[in-house]
């Protein structure tokens, strides 16, 4: 290793020979004095005497990427699969109790009497019960406004505000 | 061993599911009087997320597959449907409407004055009245005194929900001998009951037109 006298000499103008970094390494006086001419010099010193890794920086960047797949890889299928069998378990064991459940309850509602299918024509009477006055309007500027009726109604107010109707009407 | 159990689990659930289907039945309607395309689209409010509906031979037949209560419904809203067309009696009342110090209604709105009383306008004036009757699929004009005329055309009652369109009513106004549009627009008129048209410019304009109607068969 060179002397802190050949260091400081050789400094400011071989900073990126390999002796004189390793010497800023294991100098803390050389280092201050080094860093007061080149603040780089430091993160230069940390890389060693050879800032390229062995391979080239392609293989090192190979390297890095294969360890990051292999560990995602590995993370992904173990435990995941395992969870989402589970949750499938779960799913069709819910779906399964639901579903006898429903069964069960349509073997008790087949018995004569209850009525089941009316509820399901009453559902259906009120959809189409429930169509609009107005199918449409003609106006880009128009508002219309059905004004909701109570049942057994006979009269119903719909009001239109359209800004291309004139002011004298 | 889960996944043995998620298997079984899925595969009783598959047969619990076709255990659990209604049957579904298939009727075919032929019609005789009115369209199958216009048909198909008013049936559709009655049919379950099961059915399906297909067109043959044109525009005269349809087939209808759904659960067997729904297909009963269905053909008996068809049946009655495919009617010769059939007459409609309207009655179409136009009156003006503003605000006043003291609310005067016309003797030929009173029915309706409970109505009236929930729009801001308290004074309204008869501008012309008519009575007229035509078929399904007829056109008609009438004259709402000697500024006003209204056109129309009716369309076929929808037995689904009663109700009969007014496609294309078009409300116009006499200045100066020329007539101009008002407003068009295609209202569904269900059967027996009074519709209370108010048109307006703003929600605080002075002065309103209010057309009054009422289909009968």
């Amino acid at each position: 290793m060179i002397s802190c006298a050949t260091f400081r000499a050789t400094f400011p103008v071989s900073v990126d020979d390999a002796q004189v970094l390793e010497h800023l390494r294991s100098c803390d006086v050389c280092l201050t004095f080094a860093v007061e001419h080149d603040p780089d010099v430091m993160f230069r010193a940390v890389g060693g005497g050879d800032p390229i890794p062995p391979g080239g920086l392609d293989a090192f960047v190979g390297d890095v990427m294969r360890e990051v797949r292999m560990r995602s890889g590995s993370r992904s299928t173990g435990p995941k699969e395992s969870a989402l069998w589970r949750r499938i378990a779960i799913a069709a064991a819910l779906s399964a109790v639901v579903s006898s459940g429903a069964l069960f309850y349509q073997s008790r509602s087949a018995i004569p009497g209850v009525p089941l299918t009316i509820e399901r024509a009453a559902m259906t009477s009120v959809i189409a019960s429930s169509r609009p006055v107005i199918e449409n309007y003609e106006s880009d500027s128009a508002t219309i406004i059905e004004v909701p009726t109570a049942a057994g109604e006979d009269v119903q107010v719909v009001m239109v505000f359209d800004e291309s109707l004139p002011a004298d009407l | 061993m889960t996944k043995r159990a998620a298997i079984l689990l899925t595969l009783s659930l598959l047969l619990t599911g076709a255990a659990f289907a209604e049957p579904l039945s298939v009727v075919t309607y032929q019609f005789k009087h009115k369209s199958a395309e216009k048909a198909a689209a008013m049936i559709k409010s009655l049919m379950s997320t099961e059915g399906s509906l297909s067109m043959q031979a044109g525009d005269s037949t349809l087939v209808i597959t759904d659960r067997t209560e729904n297909v009963k419904a269905i053909s008996a809203a068809l049946a009655q449907y495919d009617a010769p067309a059939q007459t409609i009696q309207l009655s179409v009342r136009l009156a003006s409407a503003r605000n006043e110090a003291t609310a005067r209604i016309p003797d030929n709105l009173r029915d309706v004055a409970p109505n009236l009383a929930m729009v801001r306008y308290n004074v309204f004036e008869n501008l012309g009245s008519a009575n007229v009757s035509g078929k399904e699929g007829d056109s008609g004009i009438v004259e709402l005194g000697p500024a006003y005329r209204a056109d129309f055309r009716f369309g076929e009652i929808d037995p689904a929900t009663g109700s009969i369109p007014l496609s294309d009513f078009r409300l116009s106004k006499l200045d100066k001998d020329q007539l101009s549009q008002l407003y068009k627009t295609t209202m569904n008129l269900k059967v027996g009951r009074t519709v209370i048209f108010l048109a307006t410019r703003d929600p605080q304009s002075q002065r309103a037109l209010v057309v009054i109607l009422t289909a009968k068969r």
